[in-house]
């Protein structure tokens, strides 16, 4: 089904081999150069064969597909990752001592399926849907105590932990969960968990960026920002998002404009001039307030 | 934050950038040549140490040349095994030959050539007396350049002994019914008695070079920085300038600044937990 743009690295590593051991046996056998041909070519194609057998052929096209998918920074460590994550999915060694127990098996799934999840940016919609229909294949599979398919505790817990490893603040996530957690047994669909996991890294990549913003604000000295500017910038965040409440185009660039140096730098500048002494925001009161901006726009879950 | 330009390039581009490709197959025959000890599931934790081997740069130990040169990072992680590896030599300042740093060097890697060392010393020791004593970062340094940068500083070779001969390489030659028409251009009076050549025809000649080439090249913006200070240089003071510049040696991100060269916390430490 996937045509690869290359040619696989064992068939092209068989064929290498096929030649080296080719020109070595021509080497040796000057006058008889047919069965050292003969031999080299048949060793190349019980390597091929060999390859093919372990499934090395498969692991390889796959993996290849999967780094043309994901278009990692460093390639390299992604594919370590992704080879040390299919040893972890190989049944457990042999059977020796006693297999692992629920709680471990679970986040083992949890682990698993959160590696899914980050393989490809929110952005690479294609990709990151795909990964997320592998991630939801994997927390449901049914085990020997579990019943197939996904429930609502192991969703929340996922949640939390995606929140957590993207070092967004508790008190900045919890009403997000609040908003699309379902409840512990219910079971959670495939399309409520592709929207859950699609709104929760999009937060924590608001969240960074507000956090990028608030940097900017801060006083260098005091590592706190004026109240009065930092609210100003939170209310034309909130109007620009509001505009934005059609999807059509022109909504966009509304927001855009609102958000553009005329307009955002005239709201600071005010502020700035009318400032009144009062207690400074804290980084932790402006990406709060910020997050609470997205996440008023996030549907709850029915 | 995602750089967009990687996600837009053709696949085949995307893979050669990192030789992606390169590994993989190098991976593959490396599973051939052990296959004896590997079962079903042993595979994917073979690929697996595979790969963060080349991560970590210790996939070049004990490889044969052809390997060990065939990408960049291969390259940068050879010179730093190098250099961790005999970094005592140094601290102890010793003076060793060439042939004493070429046995090293084949410590490490059984078939590396000796021409490339002996490139390396006549950097050091400026084309002079090639068996002469060099300390370890004097070479260290040399070798770095001639062995990172070898094509690149082939062709300047090339380019320089043009200039020598009086030979402009920018010099398109147009073909007309009488070849013979097009001779090189005299030299000025004096220039045959100056040792060298013009640094900014020099660099002028480079800059082209870098454009023009796919492979690594030092920082073109660094190379100008080396040849703006004088009026004229040697092919050799060039390259010992290259081997002494810090921002090379930065940008290539191998070795530490020569200070530093004995500096290596991370292996002391290892070092003692194993001798206590």
């Amino acid at each position: 089904m996937d045509v690869l743009p290359v040619p696989l690295p064992s068939a092209k590593m068989a064929a290498v081999e096929k030649r080296r051991l080719a020109v070595a046996q021509a080497a040796n056998f000057t006058g008889s150069g047919r069965p050292g041909v003969s031999r080299a070519a048949a060793t190349a194609e019980s390597e091929e064969d060999f390859l093919r057998q372990v499934g090395v052929t498969e692991m390889l096209r796959a993996a290849l597909l999967k780094v043309l998918e994901a278009r990692p920074e460093e390639p390299i460590a992604f594919l370590a990752h992704y080879f040390e994550n299919m040893g972890l999915r190989s049944p457990a060694n042999g059977g020796a001592g006693e297999p692992p127990g629920q709680l471990l098996l679970q986040q083992q799934r949890l682990g698993r399926a959160l590696w899914h999840l980050r393989l490809a940016h929110h952005s690479q919609r294609t990709a990151f849907n795909n990964n997320v229909g592998v991630a939801y294949e994997c927390l449901s599979a049914s085990g020997r105590k579990k019943k197939p398919g996904l429930d609502g505790r192991t969703y929340s817990e996922l949640l939390k932990r995606i929140c957590r490893d993207g070092e967004a603040p508790e008190e900045v996530v919890a009403p997000l969960l609040r908003k699309i957690q379902c409840r512990d047994h219910e079971a959670v669909p495939l399309a409520v968990f592709r929207a859950g996991m699609l709104t929760c890294f999009v937060l924590l990549e608001f969240v960074a960026r507000a956090g990028a913003l608030y940097r900017l604000l801060e006083d260098p000295g005091l590592a706190v920002a004026d109240r009065h500017v930092g609210q100003a910038v939170l209310d034309t965040l909130e109007g620009a998002l509001q505009a934005s409440d059609d999807t059509a185009p022109a909504r966009y660039l509304e927001a855009s404009s609102r958000l553009g140096p005329d307009s955002l730098a005239l709201a600071m500048d005010r502020a700035l001039v009318a400032r009144r002494p009062s207690a400074p925001m804290t980084r932790e009161e402006f990406l709060e307030k910020a997050a609470a901006l997205f996440i008023a726009k996030v549907k709850p879950v029915g | 934050m995602l750089s967009p330009e990687r996600l837009a390039l053709p696949d085949y581009e995307y893979l050669a950038q990192r030789h992606v490709l390169t590994y993989m197959e190098d991976a593959v025959c490396q599973l051939l040549e052990n296959k004896e000890d590997i079962s079903q599931y042993g595979i994917a934790r073979f690929f697996t140490e595979y790969f963060n081997s080349v991560c970590q740069g210790t996939h070049i130990l004990f490889r044969e040349f052809s390997f060990i040169q065939a990408t960049p990072h291969n390259r940068a992680s050879f010179l730093r095994a190098f250099w961790r590896c005999f970094r005592t030599v140094g601290k102890n300042g010793d003076l060793l030959t060439m042939r004493e740093y070429h046995c090293l060097l084949q410590l490490l890697c059984p078939d590396f050539p000796l021409e490339l060392t002996q490139k390396a010393a006549r950097i050091v020791l400026m084309d002079d007396a090639v068996d002469c004593l060099m300390s370890f970062s004097d070479f260290l340094f040399a070798f770095q350049i001639q062995f990172y940068y070898s094509e690149f500083l082939e062709s300047v070779a090339a380019i320089y002994q043009d200039l020598l001969s009086g030979k402009n390489p920018n010099t398109v030659i147009v073909p007309t019914s009488s070849s013979g028409q097009h001779r090189p251009r005299p030299t000025l009076g004096e220039a045959s008695m100056l040792e060298g050549v013009e640094a900014s025809l020099f660099c002028q000649c480079l800059e082209n070079l870098c454009d023009r080439h796919k492979y690594s090249c030092p920082p073109p913006a660094l190379v100008k920085e080396v040849l703006s200070n004088v009026q004229r240089l040697t092919f050799y003071g060039f390259l010992v300038a290259l081997s002494k510049h810090h921002g090379i040696n930065q940008a290539l991100g191998a070795l530490p600044d020569k200070g530093d060269l004995m500096h290596d916390p991370a292996l002391d430490e290892e070092l003692e937990r194993l001798t206590h």
